[in-house]
């Protein structure tokens, strides 16, 4: 009873630890310090971590929207994807950085389904994909490649993954995939709609998602 | 920005819980450290610059992760750090335990604050630039802070600011 009780502040300090940042963060800050320094662009190249591909993307997305022309690997041209994947990509990123992901944030597809009504001129189909792994977290409305665009918005295991859909006349398509700088594609035509899925999920996860939206109430 | 990137860091960890939601957002506040450091003026605030940015993409991604939570209905408890730095997991004592527990369970804007003055020993100024409130909030978030402390930890600190 005679020592006194110690300070909070040299308690906490002594209790919670001060973290050392990772050594591949800490490389690729400097890498980046460095390109600043030596007056480069942040740099373009894909080492596969995760956040990585992000400052890749960013960077190709936003200064080189020609770049996805060189890596979407589809023979078909129905559409003009050259510069439609970047932005497809960019739109992406966007609604998760900025706080923007939904207009209309609801699980229920009864509730996104008429939000779309009166924004929009056509009526996107919205399947309840929770049974199957993909619950609805809502809708927006995008202008994306000269479309006004419906996005809905599913999550996949702390992944989310936006549906991108507006009318078409090409005829229908089966699935193609892509993948942009980390990103995963997934385009599809069907009744006259086109539909572009985009995730940082992996690509067997678009192809499942792809799969459940088909298979439900089609 | 990199002699702080530990401080940035460490910062990061503790608003986010979580390992990866700290890199997401240490990675996201490189990037944009190194597009703005143009708007920096000066290598006496670089620290706070930095730490303001850690901490508005800390913000950005807690809400995403408390969207996803809501819809995938995980008790967001689960998001809470379990893991410990080696050096404190080898002599973990009750104290100690319960210090960070109680501190963890500090609702954000008083936890921020608190390790803000106590972990990276930034002045009031530095935290109401940081953290983006005025001075006597600041004030009023470590006495908050510590008020909660003491109801938590009793006897067990001295909670008295040091003058």
């Amino acid at each position: 009873m005679t020592q006194p009780p110690p300070r909070l502040g040299d308690a906490m300090r002594d209790a919670l630890p001060v973290y050392r940042a990772p050594d591949s963060l800490r490389s690729w800050a400097q890498q980046q310090a460095r390109k600043l320094a030596a007056g480069q662009v942040p740099p373009r190249r894909n080492t596969g971590l995760r956040w990585f591909a992000y400052a890749a993307t960013l960077v190709a997305a936003l200064a080189l929207g020609w770049l996805g022309n060189s890596v979407f690997h589809a023979s078909r041209r129905a559409e003009d994807r050259s510069g439609l994947v970047a932005s497809l990509v960019d739109t992406h990123i966007r609604s998760l950085m900025a706080d923007h992901l939904v207009d209309v944030r609801s699980g229920d597809q009864h509730t996104v389904k008429p939000w779309f009504a009166g924004r929009i001129d056509f009526a996107p189909r919205v399947p309840d994909l929770a049974p199957v792994g993909f619950p609805l977290l809502g809708g927006r409305v995008e202008y994306i490649g000269g479309h006004t665009a419906a996005a809905l918005v599913y999550g996949r295991r702390g992944h989310v993954v936006n549906l991108f859909i507006w009318p078409t006349t090409v005829p229908d398509e089966t699935e193609s995939a892509a993948a942009y700088n980390g990103y995963s594609l997934m385009h599809w035509t069907e009744r006259g709609m086109s539909y572009w899925a985009v995730s940082d999920a992996a690509a067997t996860e678009l192809e499942a998602f792809e799969h459940a939206y088909g298979s439900q109430g089609r | 920005m990199l002699p702080h990137l530990d401080a940035a860091y460490t910062l990061a960890r503790y608003l986010t819980h979580d390992v990866n939601d700290a890199e997401d957002a240490m990675q996201e506040a490189i990037l944009r450290a190194v597009q703005y450091v143009d708007s920096l003026r000066s290598d006496l605030h670089a620290r706070a610059w930095l730490l303001a940015i850690v901490r508005r993409e800390c913000q950005g991604g807690r809400r995403r992760r408390v969207d996803m939570v809501a819809v995938d209905d995980v008790p967001e408890r689960l998001l809470a750090d379990t893991s410990q730095a080696p050096d404190v997991a080898a002599d973990d004592s009750l104290m100690r335990h319960r210090l960070q527990m109680a501190v963890a369970e500090l609702p954000d804007g008083l936890r921020e604050t608190l390790i803000l003055r106590e972990i990276q020993q930034c002045t009031y100024d530095e935290i109401a630039t940081i953290t983006d409130v005025p001075l006597g909030t600041v004030m009023s978030r470590l006495s908050r802070a510590r008020a909660r402390l003491r109801t938590t930890l009793g006897g067990l600190l001295d909670f008295e600011e040091p003058s």
